[in-house]
């Protein structure tokens, strides 16, 4: 609830709670689960922020839904793409339910937009990507970026020169913090004294003010790039000045083959289709929000041309030890302020990750920075 | 502190460009009479024309090119509406806007976030481009830069001002009646001057996605067509004054990210704002200026109004 509590004003979560506890009054039966579909009358919705051809965060979840239709292919799908936060948003979710969905994956958070509508369409299931509340009848989803984040900055931290790294961010949302807390953190573990420059675009697709975020960037002095974009306009403006930089979502070393770091890549297709079997079964439960871990759901991608052997090394090193457990998000973590946020000895545990809102030492740009 | 120079300045000029070609369009039909709001909608078209283009052809000149032609062609249109059929200026072009957005969002669909295949690349001038600052801030660009900052705004200039054509052109937009009876072709030359208009604006959408970004996304014109409507008014109707008023908005816009890059103590939010805020500084300014300079930056007189011969 404290993670709640912080990101939405609380009037909201008042309701939303009222309206789970509604919710389950009056359906209880709602809460046992859905009943099974047979596959030749299921109807499964994907709803998308983004275009399907960006290359990056809607493409890895399209993805998805082809390795879904493939393990299902009598089910009928409906793809709705580049869907904007606002009442237009309700409409399309509105009409996944006068549809008969029975699962809906809506790959982005749309929060209110998403549960006016769910909350009254009780039979269909819905999941929410990186969402942030569930429901009797939806549950969010999201992975560990900061996992490869992490291994990516220590990458990062040993090929930046200045160690002044810059990061193209969004708005100033959870996953931004977290992802560049996590970047510097890794840089700092192998160069101390590296800090990260943040400039926030007001977009998550918007590739012209990408690219002169990244021109501002490396203008200003920082020799290595990182970013959430949904498209790869900044790695394209590194390519050009030759500066290395780490992307996310998908593969995307071909528009700067030079620069490319690596890529905290996204693979959603085990995730969809394991969902869509279990609803289809009848065993599909909501309310238990999913977070995929490196090697399941996210990683690092394979090292590109920039990246000298003993870095790939040093980094894949750190993968490892990540993969048998390790956790490098322990404290003492100070924020930007100086002020000691996690004390000596404390880990994070991965809805604090997940929920990060504030920028560490040494970051700027970013609020409370 | 030279690299946060050069940075600005190169990035002015890259970015500027997009607004000196589509306020250059929005001058000759200006004056000739005709106000074209359908600019925000021609870019648009333009843009996503050049990226279908090139990713069919991979020749950047082709792209530009396919991109005049769209624009060109929309410009007819929109012209046989307002010079021919004489309908409400204001109103077509609002209309162009939505439907040329609406339609290059619709014909981009399968190009939204890839890179474009050709560009126009920067080159180098030997020599130079060694010089600090101007080195890589104009000395680098793609070979349009010089096109469009320097070659165009003369052309134009010295047509409008220095030949007997620009004159007549002129004479259209202030007074088409006397035009008429001087024996100028007060149709012939409004649809002509709406066309080639519609054709910069065109040539700017097609910058913006081959030079600039370069790639197409839904939204990337991000309201500079209206920005270049309103450089026209700021700057007079003269064709010098809107590329220096567009140098000065490709400066904010560099500002910008340039700000946040230097941690200014303003909010990201303000500062993707400041080319909008600029645009309505602009527009005070004139109102302010209009009483000292007269009748030096007024509107064309006949500017909007359609001309029936008959009621002469």
């Amino acid at each position: 609830m404290d993670l709640v509590n912080r990101r939405l004003p609380r009037r909201l979560v008042l309701q939303a709670g009222g309206l789970v506890a509604a919710g389950s009054l009056i359906r209880p039966a709602q809460a046992a689960g859905f009943a099974a579909v047979k596959p030749e009358q299921a109807v499964i919705g994907f709803g998308h922020v983004g275009p399907i051809s960006d290359e990056g965060w809607t493409a890895s979840h399209h993805q998805g839904l082809l390795a879904v239709k493939q393990a299902y292919p009598q089910a009928k799908f409906l793809e709705v793409e580049s869907i904007p936060y606002s009442a237009d948003a309700t409409r399309t979710f509105r009409q996944f339910v006068a549809q008969g969905a029975h699962l809906v994956f809506v790959t982005s958070e749309y929060g209110d937009l998403l549960h006016g509508v769910s909350d009254r369409a009780t039979d269909t299931a819905w999941l929410e990507c990186n969402g942030h509340s569930a429901a009797s009848n939806r549950s969010w989803y999201y992975v560990k970026h900061w996992l490869p984040s992490y291994v990516a900055g220590v990458a990062a931290g040993l090929m930046s020169k200045s160690g002044k790294l810059g990061y193209v961010g969004s708005m100033p949302v959870p996953t931004v913090y977290c992802g560049v807390n996590a970047f510097l953190m890794g840089a700092r573990s192998v160069k101390p004294e590296a800090t990260m420059q943040v400039i926030v675009i007001n977009s998550w697709f918007d590739p012209q003010a990408a690219a002169q975020a990244g021109t501002a960037l490396i203008d200003n002095g920082c020799d290595v790039l990182f970013g959430v974009m949904d498209e790869a306009a900044y790695l394209q403006v590194a390519e050009k000045r030759g500066v290395p930089a780490v992307m996310w979502n998908t593969d995307v070393r071909r528009y700067g083959p030079k620069s490319y770091i690596s890529s905290i890549v996204l693979d959603w297709t085990k995730f969809y289709v394991a969902q869509t079997k279990a609803r289809l079964e009848g065993s599909w439960t909501p309310g238990q929000p999913v977070l995929l871990s490196m090697g399941d759901g996210v990683d690092r991608d394979a090292w590109g041309d920039s990246v000298p052997g003993p870095v790939r090394a040093q980094a894949d090193a750190v993968r490892t030890r990540m993969l048998a457990g390790y956790t490098p998000f322990v404290g003492e973590i100070k924020d930007a302020g100086g002020r000691v946020r996690v004390p000596a000895g404390k880990t994070m545990t991965d809805l604090e990750l997940y929920g990060w809102n504030w920028p560490i030492e040494g970051v700027s740009g970013l609020r409370g920075a | 502190m030279i690299d946060l120079l050069t940075g600005v300045l190169s990035t002015a000029l890259l970015a500027g460009g997009v607004l000196v070609l589509g306020a250059l369009g929005e001058v000759l039909a200006e004056r000739v009479g005709v106000f074209n709001l359908g600019l925000e909608g021609l870019f648009a078209l333009g843009g996503v024309t050049a990226i279908i283009a090139v990713a069919h052809g991979a020749n950047p000149l082709a792209g530009l090119l396919a991109a005049i032609v769209v624009g060109g062609a929309f410009g007819m249109v929109f012209a046989g509406a307002v010079v021919v059929l004489r309908a409400n200026q204001t109103l077509c072009g609002l209309a162009l806007t939505i439907a040329g957005s609406g339609l290059a969002s619709a014909a981009g669909r399968g190009y939204s976030g890839q890179p474009a295949r050709a560009v126009f690349a920067g080159v180098a001038i030997p020599g130079l481009s060694e010089l600090p600052v101007l080195g890589r801030a104009v000395f680098s660009q793609n070979p349009l830069v010089y096109v469009i900052w320097i070659v165009l705004p003369l052309a134009l200039h010295w047509l409008l001002y220095r030949t007997r054509h620009g004159m007549n052109l002129r004479a259209v937009g202030e007074n088409p009646a006397a035009a008429d009876a001087a024996g100028v072709k007060v149709g012939l030359l409004r649809f002509g001057y709406v066309v080639a208009g519609a054709a910069f604006a065109g040539a700017a959408g097609g910058y913006l996605t081959l030079a600039f970004v370069p790639s197409w996304s839904d939204g990337i014109t991000g309201g500079r067509g209206w920005i270049a409507v309103a450089l026209v008014i700021f700057a007079g109707f003269r064709p010098l004054n809107a590329t220096l008023g567009a140098f000065m908005f490709g400066v904010i816009t560099a500002l910008g990210f340039v700000g946040q890059a230097r941690n200014w103590p303003v909010p990201p939010a303000v500062l993707s704002m400041l080319p909008y805020l600029g645009t309505i500084a602009c527009m005070i300014v004139p109102a302010l200026l209009a009483g000292r300079t007269g009748q030096r930056l007024m509107a064309p007189a006949a500017l909007g109004v359609p001309y029936f011969r008959d009621e002469r």
